[in-house]
């Protein structure tokens, strides 16, 4: 078998799939599964035989981790509220996310440690979400005593709700401020070093970016290099949704690339030695990771760069598949119920589509052979983004009701310009370090690109045909 | 004399086109201030013209419900235009919190 980790992170997240559609006591499958991994050890000499209870060992774990999953833990702050009393509860915790201002609200996680209610605390565990009606100058790590209802989130009888939403991270209650009296800020600060750091630098290369750029051009580089979509407008997002290129304004496996590119550039630059270089590399890709908030696509790229790295180090092939199941089993490790999030189906799935249709679409016009070299780029770059467009079809179909046929020819023409920007965005913030007058000059041809980028995605979106809603 | 590895070509290249795009586009800036409303983008590209949205866009926004969005247009009807973004306040069902929502989508030209 040449890639048997494809094939064990397939049976995998079966497991997962099937847990979600037959529930059966978790005490029940154990046992199958105790059983199943001793017989794999008895019969480990006959192939076959092996094989196949591995393959259903793996399915087993999946649906053991799935039901696992659903199972909170005694102390968890959720086993403390009762939905229909609307009592007053207060609740002692740190901030563990970066507090965002969106739709006149503050919205953060705090990492509950403690509950009171009824004049009875309860050590406790969980996170809940917090929204307030005010702006405050909060960070990750603030140690805060909050006061008030806990409430379910929404749901509105929908396949696909934010509560759903909101459950596959592990949140299940939302507290609402009002009042600034309803918060307590306790002294002492909690939460890890390295993510304050990575916080602090988010903040700070983003008051950057707005320093050098007006607020649209500033919004759209924030999303492009820092994955920071709250200042994004709504119909610039809606218009990249149309036209089949909003990956470029999430961080992902684009932009973890040109940043392991360009670190390892400047590395080489630098005459560091190879095996420095590599770790080096490998640490910048991780706080990227951490800056940009750890989502899916990029937690994705990350692990199949740090393995790409890896394969470098020790001289060896990496092969695609592997790396990315290798991402997709990391993911749903830790947390199964990602299997179910649009944004990790359609992160994996255009990977997927490109490494496998695009040798094939290739193999079909054969464009290497081609003597003009321009129409071999292009020809090759309407091969990629019809492979991811392939791959992505029924998902975005079946999630947002739309096809959008012009996805290949805005892909052609938008991700150089967006890999332009980027590259021109990081040399701006850089600069804007070093000397800030260097980065005035820069943020000119930056935010020209920029408007270029916007320009030719509305002519795009005009075209007849486009997109169809159905 | 200097030797430049492949990568130290590829850098500098990059950073001598873009400080040379840079002083292209300063100098035609400074020359005509018109070149500067080309540079950045306009607002049209981030915000919806109030006095030219029509009832479909309005209630693709999601800001608004198919019916509040057809209020809006009658308003606009009936004043012809909007004059002023706070106008949106008259309407029945647009508060002060929905406002602030709304002002952030539209413009008015």
């Amino acid at each position: 078998m040449k890639r048997p980790l494809v094939i064990l992170v397939v049976f995998y997240g079966a497991g997962i799939i099937l847990a979600n559609l037959i529930r059966i006591n978790f005490w029940i499958i154990m046992p199958i599964a105790i059983v199943v991994f001793a017989a794999a050890n008895i019969w480990g000499r006959r192939n076959r035989i092996f094989l196949t209870l591995v393959l259903f060992l793996a399915l087993l774990i999946g649906y053991l981790n799935m039901r696992n999953s659903w199972i909170l833990s005694s102390c968890h702050v959720r086993k403390f509220i009762s939905y229909q009393d609307g009592s007053l509860y207060s609740l002692n915790g740190f901030v563990a996310s970066q507090p965002e201002f969106k739709n006149n609200h503050l919205w953060f996680i705090l990492r509950a440690r403690q509950i009171q209610s009824n004049n009875i605390r309860y050590k406790c565990c969980g996170e809940i979400l917090v929204k307030m009606d005010f702006e405050q100058a909060l960070n990750y790590g603030d140690n805060l005593t909050l006061m008030g209802n806990l409430v379910r989130p929404p749901g509105f009888g929908l396949r696909q709700s934010y509560r759903d939403f909101l459950a596959r991270q592990g949140i299940y209650l939302i507290m609402p401020i009002k009042d600034q009296r309803q918060i307590i800020r306790q002294e002492n600060s909690r939460g890890r070093g390295l993510i304050r750091g990575c916080f602090w630098l988010r903040v700070y290369l983003e008051q950057m970016i707005n320093r050098y750029l007006p607020p649209l051009p500033a919004s759209i580089l924030a999303a492009m290099v820092l994955g920071q979509k709250r200042n994004l407008p709504w119909l610039v997002n809606n218009s990249m949704v149309k036209s089949g290129t909003v990956h470029i304004l999430v961080v992902s496996g684009f932009n973890v690339g040109i940043v392991a590119f360009m670190v390892n550039l400047l590395l080489k630059i630098l005459r560091f030695p190879r095996k420095a270089r590599i770790i080096l590399t490998a640490i910048c890709l991780l706080i990227y990771c951490l800056i940009t908030g750890a989502t899916n696509p990029v937690m994705r790229a990350t692990v199949m760069g740090l393995i790409l790295l890896v394969a470098y180090l020790l001289k060896r092939q990496p092969d695609i598949y592997n790396s990315l199941m290798s991402a997709a089993l990391f993911i749903l490790a830790i947390n199964p119920r990602q299997i179910f999030d649009v944004g990790f189906q359609l992160s994996f799935v255009s990977v997927f589509a490109i490494a496998y249709l695009y040798p094939k679409l290739k193999a079909l016009i054969h464009p290497e052979v081609w003597r003009i070299n321009i129409l071999k780029f292009i020809v090759e770059g309407c091969l990629v983004s019809l492979s991811a467009w392939l791959g992505t079809l029924v998902i975005i179909a079946l999630n947002f009701r739309m096809i959008a046929p012009i996805t290949v020819l805005a892909n052609i023409l938008i991700v150089p310009l967006a890999t332009l920007i980027t590259l021109c965005g990081f040399t701006l913030v850089l600069s804007g370090l070093i000397y800030p007058d260097l980065a005035h000059l820069f943020s000119l041809p930056t935010a020209a690109l920029i408007t270029l980028l916007l320009n030719i995605n509305a002519v795009l979106i005009k075209f007849p045909f486009a997109y169809i809603y159905f | 004399m200097l030797n430049f590895t492949p990568e130290e070509r590829k850098v500098t290249l990059f950073l001598l086109g873009l400080a040379l795009c840079s002083l292209v586009l300063n100098n035609l800036v400074k020359a005509n201030c018109r070149i500067e409303r080309m540079i950045y983008p306009a607002v049209q590209l981030a915000k919806l013209n109030l006095n030219q949205v029509s009832l479909t866009e309005l209630a693709a926004t999601k800001c608004v419900s198919m019916f509040l969005a057809q209020r809006i247009v009658d308003y606009r009807n009936l004043h012809k235009e909007f004059s002023r973004l706070e106008e949106l306040k008259e309407i029945k069902g647009i508060g002060q919190q929905r406002y602030e929502k709304l002002k952030e989508l539209f413009f008015i030209e």
